[in-house]
């Protein structure tokens, strides 16, 4: 029953053919079954929460990332370095679940710290693709989508920084979302780059991605970065009709000449995901973005990702926060408490961080990177003046082998394999959603649309996820 | 800027972010540092660069003086609940590892 649409779910809770205690039974058994074969959990509860509040999410099991704050509960944001830490407090969006009478099933597997794209470098281990386990699951959400994919629960919550949740949600064939930035409490959430980071949701259709922010959005006193509240229900707006609204795509990163049979077939994909569109009645464009911002967006990334990452991570030395491993004196301890806690790749990017912050390169390489952002940010809210939301292929390829992809930083640049941050960027609504298949592995299309419509992104996307037919679509290998 | 980086110079920075790394770490980030470096020569050149300032949010988020509360203390987090992550204690009181020379 968990691998069921919430509305399928509440269905049989209203006739008392199941009960939110035989879900969480049910989530924690798949959870163990497909542990060891796909490795989405850091824990899965042996208890039931205790359930509070009525909601449309009342005993509906779900799972959070494990780099979000739950009292009492081991998170460890997959890094050794906080391999013991168990929190003294609840995340605003874990309280608000809890409140809506939603069951908390388990703590995900993530990329270390949230850093990385691939679900290979977390420390229990690498999360496999539920729909090929020679492939990964991306990151840096990986076990929050494997979980959903699999069938374990009906959603989960991740976080988004860069395409944390719309990446990997395209890989698995599930849909991802990441709100306006704002728009959900981030307290409890672990910073990576505070000025990109979001709290989202992974889920099997944009109806449960709507149920689920309607219930997690909204003011939060201790985030300083909190939207406002804005008094609408998303659900309310998803059947509106979208004939008339205008979408874009980038040419330069779709008019490319390539030897990758992939994403040929992916472009493919998304011309037929375009002619549904017309068939919705809204009009699609092509648009010139601008070589020169385009081929910025990954260094911008991870200029400024690096260089916050550096300072937010900062606190982890072994003395407040972080697993202590004993030295002789203080600068011992944090020296060999951070050697031992962080991976080669943390390291290697918080190197990067710590020396685009230097004053002498501050200028030239930080500041620039942030005025580059702005330009970037600039041009897409232009277009969204004609525009209702820029529409894309989630990712340029389907998900890769264990020995293809790697986190290092490569000469090799593909526009179509980065452009899902300029919605981090801008902290602009952003969804990808499975439109198909290509050698067997699922592939997503994504949807951005301006700042704060997050009613309107939802709306477009729960219209196409209509006339694509992968609505609830659950990879079972039972 | 050309990539003139030497080891030595990100084994400082490593040791000032107060961690180690061995040989072959830095090789990869040595050639990870080239292609950061040449990309952000490329940012340097973009057309109107220089016009305008560092974001630093995504929009403006109308920040004020309201968003600050009163100095009220709000957030009393209880020995009981502190001591989880606590190694060492003793009574009420949270034993460190000495961090004054």
């Amino acid at each position: 029953m968990t691998d069921k649409l919430i509305d399928e779910i509440r269905d049989k809770m209203a006739k008392n053919e199941v009960t939110s205690d035989m879900l969480f039974d049910e989530a924690v058994s798949l959870g163990n079954k497909y542990q060891s074969d796909y490795n989405s959990f850091v824990t899965i509860l042996e208890k039931k929460e205790e359930e509070e509040g009525n909601s449309k999410l009342s005993g509906i099991p779900y799972v959070l990332k494990d780099n979000i704050s739950t009292k009492g509960i081991l998170t460890t944001a997959s890094s050794n370095i906080l391999k013991d830490y168990i929190p003294l407090y609840d995340a605003t969006v874990y309280e608000k679940l809890k409140k809506a009478g939603a069951v908390l099933v388990g703590k995900t597997v993530l990329d270390e710290l949230a850093m990385g794209g691939t679900g290979t470098t977390g420390h229990t281990g690498i999360v496999r693709n539920p729909w090929d386990k020679n492939r990964m699951a991306g990151g840096s959400s990986s076990g929050s989508v494997s979980s959903v994919a699999l069938g374990i629960v009906p959603f989960a919550i991740g976080s988004d920084t860069g395409d944390s949740i719309r990446k990997p949600a395209s890989y698995c064939g599930v849909v991802g979302y990441k709100p306006t930035y704002g728009r959900v409490s981030r307290y409890g959430l672990f910073a990576f780059t505070s000025s990109l980071d979001h709290v989202g949701v992974i889920a099997r259709s944009v109806r449960d991605v709507s149920y689920v922010m309607d219930v997690i959005k909204g003011h939060d006193e201790k985030d300083m970065t909190s939207l406002p509240d804005e008094d609408i229900k998303y659900e309310d707006y998803l059947e509106n009709s979208v004939k008339g609204k205008k979408l874009f795509y980038i040419n330069e990163a779709l008019n490319i000449k390539t030897d990758n049979d992939n994403l040929k077939e992916i472009i493919k994909n998304f011309e037929n995901t375009i002619d549904k569109c017309r068939e919705l009645g809204m009009e699609v464009e092509k648009v010139d973005f601008g070589m020169d911002l385009l081929e910025a967006i990954y260094p911008v990334y991870n200029v400024i990702s690096c260089a916050e990452a550096t300072s937010n991570n900062s606190n982890l030395t072994g003395i407040p926060f972080g697993s202590r491993v004993e030295g002789k004196n203080v600068n011992d301890i944090m020296m060999k408490t951070r050697t031992e806690g962080f991976s080669e790749l943390i390291k290697r990017r918080f190197v990067i961080g710590s020396y685009v912050l230097q004053k002498e390169n501050q200028e030239k390489l930080f500041l620039n990177a942030s005025r580059a952002r702005r330009l970037i940010v600039d041009r897409m809210n232009e277009l969204f003046k004609k525009y209702d939301g820029l529409i894309m292929p989630a990712t340029e390829d389907i998900a890769p082998l264990f020995d293809k992809a790697s986190d290092k930083l490569s000469d090799e640049y593909l526009i179509l394999g980065n452009h899902l941050v300029l919605a981090n960027f801008g902290g602009f609504p952003s969804i990808t959603i499975p439109s198909g298949f290509v050698k067997d592995m699922p592939v997503g299309v994504n949807i951005t649309g301006r700042a704060k419509e997050d009613y309107l992104v939802l709306n477009i996307a729960n219209k196409l996820e209509g006339t694509l037919g992968y609505k609830g679509q659950v990879k079972n290998n039972e | 800027m050309v990539n003139d980086m030497t080891k030595e110079e990100l084994k400082m920075l490593a040791n000032k972010l107060m961690f180690e790394m061995d040989d072959k770490e830095y090789e990869t980030l040595l050639s990870e540092f080239d292609i950061t470096l040449k990309q952000m020569e490329l940012i340097g050149k973009i057309k109107d660069i220089d016009k305008v300032s560092p974001m630093t949010y995504p929009f403006d988020l109308e920040l004020s003086d309201s968003c600050l509360r009163e100095d009220i203390s709000n957030n009393e987090i209880s020995f009981d609940d502190m001591k989880i992550n606590v190694k060492d204690y003793e009574d009420n009181k949270v034993k460190l590892p000495k961090v004054v020379e």
